[in-house]
């Protein structure tokens, strides 16, 4: 009779979660019983392991074994837990000495020949051991070397795993995949022509943390004015970084070895899943687009397409900046707080929806806009539209700033933010608007007839103070809000034109 | 409703009741019952189209044999849906609903309608008939307008109903909606005429609901579909027919080269009425067909005065001045760069950076400047030019 507890762990939405393996092994059938909640990939473990053992050369032995994944209580996802099973029953059955594991960890799925394969997750696993010493395998080495503390080995196989252990070999040294540091490279706001007022949107989109939403006919580029909102956002402190990379490790993204210090920008297709874009699903949880854009942007290209039962499930990431995905049997929470930018064709015919010259009919436009509920709209404190830029324009117009100018800025004025108490001045709370965003004469004024006019609502005017707050802060002007901070963001909030003359 | 009922003889009115029947069949349009009215008789010809037997009434015979290929069983589905319908119970419908029917040819039917060359076999409005009795001028136009085209129909629709004149139009988005609610909103100063396409009950546009009501009860509302008439494609043309026919001439003011306005034009040339256009800026998509009418020799409208001349009112004196208000302010130099460049058309914030050659801040405080002065409006994100516009004034002038 043999008893053996190896410690491993698995990933959950974005955390880890640890796993104590205990293995009992004492006379009667022979067999393999896994318990503890298995899902079915690990069930599968029992033949994967018993084929690794045989092919690594150790004997597989003709006792009663029971795996028990203990707290049994949770459900238990993914291959990870291969290794350490394999390793468990190994020490139960006497074919290695429990000195021989004493406080290392195990994480690894196991193929019939005995190879050890990556697993996805590598980073919050690690993270949730708290192990002194962690086997990985050779694939997901450098990303589990992100975390700091435990000693990381990296193994391909199973049986030089076994000679490692017992001493007859030293460690491998296998070569693992290069860890890529390169900066990734970013496109540049200068190489965008014209289009002025949209480049002063991403702007002040980047430093004050405003959602944007572009209109405009296709070919106008808005996809392109959009990936390069990334590079005016300042790089992730080491914080976000490490959230952010466990976030994409959770994913089964691989790091190439280096924290992912650029906020991320997801584009996801309007055909998407509701689960690959919030995330959830089957019971690993697994985080989706809202979280891979974590700390970053998150782009929606012809938002009218989304469903809308997608678009609803975006406004409680966008309030709260995460998302709780609830099961029966348990709960994640998912870090989604994302700068939201998304683009939309005016109407179906492509004019813009120029008063007089759309083409639409009556129906189309309404039906059209009827999939973009007013609350998920109401969000976006920037709306612009973006036209096709002429001819002239496009061949000869003079280039823009470059980003690292705007980003400097940008940076600045995310200072002032955080002297405020705030990540961005979106954040700001209406109660501290008087202090933080007070307005003179003329710009009350301003406000007060927009008002009257029915054209800006209560919540509206709160979020057209804060944008001419991140106005002014980019142009470097402390103090009261004038009428041309606030007129430029109002005008930067177009009405979305339900239909022709209509507003909404 | 009753006693002009009473006052009829008892055949009269089964056949306006079967007119009213015959109408509300798919396939089966005012032609063809109009056809039916001039022969056999609509009693009869409902008669024949229940027993399944449309064959024999002409107008129907045809019909049915053109749709042949389309519909070969035309015949049997007629007869099942007249099998559903009461035509007497169907008109106590109309009339309870507080809406009066004639049909063509019988007393009460409209006197501008009498003589058309294509008059609706049955009419049915609410209201009173007493604006047909004075001039009537037609203000059309596209549904997807600028703020300025809105604001001229309007403008043009109170001058024209403060001089006694009625306006006439479809109650349609963008023009038509805009010279009615002008007349709605002046009430008392003048009449209201809408022909709409549906039935009478069934406001078309949805957001003209108010107004379709309040044309009702202010002024005549009348259609030559019963009640259930989906809006259908064909019933437009064919509601424009009328405008023209009720009208004594048709201004289009806004409309594109290929809008349905430009058939409310046609007809009206066709019944020998002066059409009129509101002349645009060239390169204006909303203004193209306007200026094609013209160029075909309708007559263009500058101020109220050309449409009073073309209905033989040229002599009336003039109500009031409102232009001659005080002097406007004066405007920055960048606003009337601004004013310029919004001349041709709608601009967005981007085309006027760039059209102006000025920064994002100080293009929006001009916009700003202009908005509070009423010179432009705004609408989504484009900004467009308003009436009042015109009497800018920059510093630079005085």
């Amino acid at each position: 009779m043999g008893f053996a507890s190896i410690p491993s762990a698995i990933v959950v939405g974005v955390d880890g979660h640890r796993v104590a393996v205990e293995v009992h092994a004492a006379r009667g059938i022979p067999g393999l019983t896994i318990v503890g909640l298995p899902d079915a990939s690990c069930r599968e473990a029992r033949d994967r392991v018993r084929a690794a053992v045989l092919a690594s050369g150790a004997k597989w032995t003709d006792q009663r074994v029971t795996v028990n994944l203990a707290p049994s209580s949770t459900r238990k996802v993914g291959s990870a837990l291969d290794l350490a099973i394999a390793m468990a029953v190994l020490v139960a059955s006497g074919e290695l000495e429990a000195e021989h594991v004493r406080d290392v960890a195990f994480v690894g799925e196991l193929g019939l020949d005995g190879t050890v394969r990556a697993v996805p997750g590598i980073v919050p696993i690690v993270d949730a051991l708290g192990a002194e010493e962690v086997v990985v395998p050779v694939a997901s080495a450098t990303d589990a070397e992100l975390v700091e503390g435990p000693r990381v080995r990296s193994v391909a196989t199973l049986r030089e795993l076994l000679a490692a252990l017992r001493g007859e070999e030293p460690w491998p040294d296998h070569d693992r995949p290069p860890r890529d540091l390169s900066e990734p490279s970013t496109l540049d706001l200068s190489e965008v022509r014209g289009q002025a007022v949209v480049r002063r949107a991403l702007e002040i989109a980047a430093a004050g943390g405003h959602h944007l939403l572009m209109i405009g006919p296709p070919g106008a580029g808005k996809t392109m004015l959009a990936s390069r909102l990334p590079g005016l956002l300042p790089p992730l402190d080491r914080a976000s970084a490490m959230e952010v990379s466990r976030i994409h490790s959770a994913a089964g993204h691989s790091l190439h070895g280096g924290l992912i210090r650029r906020p991320p920008l997801r584009a996801p297709h309007h055909s998407a899943t509701m689960v690959s874009l919030i995330g959830g699903g089957t019971d690993a949880m697994r985080p989706g687009e809202v979280s891979m854009a974590h700390a970053g942007v998150l782009f929606l290209d012809e938002l009218a397409e989304f469903p809308p039962t997608v678009l609803d499930a975006l406004r409680q990431p966008l309030e709260e900046g995460v998302i709780r995905v609830n099961r029966a049997r348990f709960a994640a929470k998912l870090p989604a707080r994302f700068l939201l930018v998304a683009a939309m064709n005016p109407c179906p015919c492509g004019e813009a929806g120029r008063p007089g010259a759309c083409r639409c009919p009556d129906g189309a436009l309404a039906r059209y806009h009827r999939r973009l509920s007013g609350p998920l709209l109401d969000r976006f404190d920037l709306r612009v539209d973006v036209l096709r830029p002429d001819v002239e324009q496009l061949l000869g117009g003079e280039a823009g700033e470059s980003s690292s100018v705007v980003a400097q800025r940008v940076a600045g004025a995310r200072q002032l933010a955080l002297a405020r108490g705030v990540l961005a001045n979106a954040h700001l709370r209406g109660s501290e608007l008087e202090r933080w965003a007070p307005v003179t004469a003329e710009a009350h004024e301003l406000l007060a007839s927009t008002l009257r006019s029915g054209r800006l609502s209560a919540r509206g005017l709160d979020r057209v103070r804060r944008v001419a707050r991140t106005i002014a802060d980019l142009a470097g002007h402390d103090g009261a809000l004038t009428g041309a901070h606030i007129g430029t963001a109002l005008h930067l909030r177009a009405d979305v034109r339900l239909g022709a003359g209509v507003l909404a | 409703m009753s006693a002009f009922a009473a006052a009829e003889p008892a055949g009269d009115r089964r056949g306006l009741a079967c007119a009213v029947a015959l109408s509300a069949l798919e396939g089966i349009g005012p032609a063809t019952v109009l056809a039916c009215v001039r022969g056999t008789g609509t009693g009869a010809a409902w008669d024949a189209v229940r027993a399944g037997r449309p064959q024999r009434i002409p107008p129907i015979a045809e019909l049915v044999r053109r749709r042949a290929a389309k519909e070969p069983e035309m015949a049997q589905r007629l007869a099942r849906q007249a099998a559903a319908i009461d035509p007497v119970v169907f008109l106590e419908r109309h009339e309870a609903a507080g809406q009066r029917v004639a049909a063509y040819g019988t007393p009460g039917y409209p006197e501008r309608l009498r003589n058309d060359p294509s008059p609706p076999a049955v009419v049915f409005w609410q209201g009173s008939l007493v604006g047909l009795d004075r001039p009537t001028v037609a203000i059309v136009g596209t549904r997807n307008a600028t703020r300025l085209g809105c604001d001229t129909a309007a403008r043009l629709a109170v001058e024209l109903v403060e001089r006694g004149v009625s306006v006439v139009s479809g109650l349609a988005l963008g023009i038509d909606g805009a010279a009615h609610r002008a007349v709605v909103d002046r009430r008392g100063a003048g009449v209201a005429i809408g022909v709409v396409a549906t039935g009478l009950e069934r406001a078309y546009p949805r957001r003209h609901e108010l107004l379709h009501r309040q044309v009702a009860s202010t002024g005549l509302l009348l259609s030559e579909s019963p009640i259930g008439s989906d809006p259908a494609r064909w019933r437009f043309p064919a509601r424009n027919r009328i405008i023209a026919g009720l009208s004594d001439a048709v201004v289009v003011v806004e409309s594109r080269s290929a809008g349905g306005s430009m058939l409310t034009a046609s007809e009206a040339v066709a019944r020998d009425r002066t059409v009129l256009a509101v002349p645009g800026h060239p390169t204006s998509p909303a203004s193209a067909g306007a200026l094609d009418l013209i160029a075909d020799g309708a007559v263009p409208v500058r101020d109220v005065t050309d449409v009073l001349v073309a209905i033989g009112m040229g002599g009336c004196e003039p109500v009031g001045h409102r232009d001659e208000a005080a002097a406007p302010a004066p405007i920055s130099h960048l606003a009337a760069r601004v004013l310029e460049v919004l001349e041709p058309g709608p601009s967005t914030l981007g085309e006027l950076v760039v059209a102006c050659a000025a920064g994002i801040e100080a293009t929006s405080t001009a916009l700003v400047e202009l908005e509070v002065a009423g010179h432009i409006a705004r609408s989504g994100g484009w900004f467009e030019r308003t009436a009042e516009a015109g009497s800018a004034r920059t510093g630079r002038d005085r």
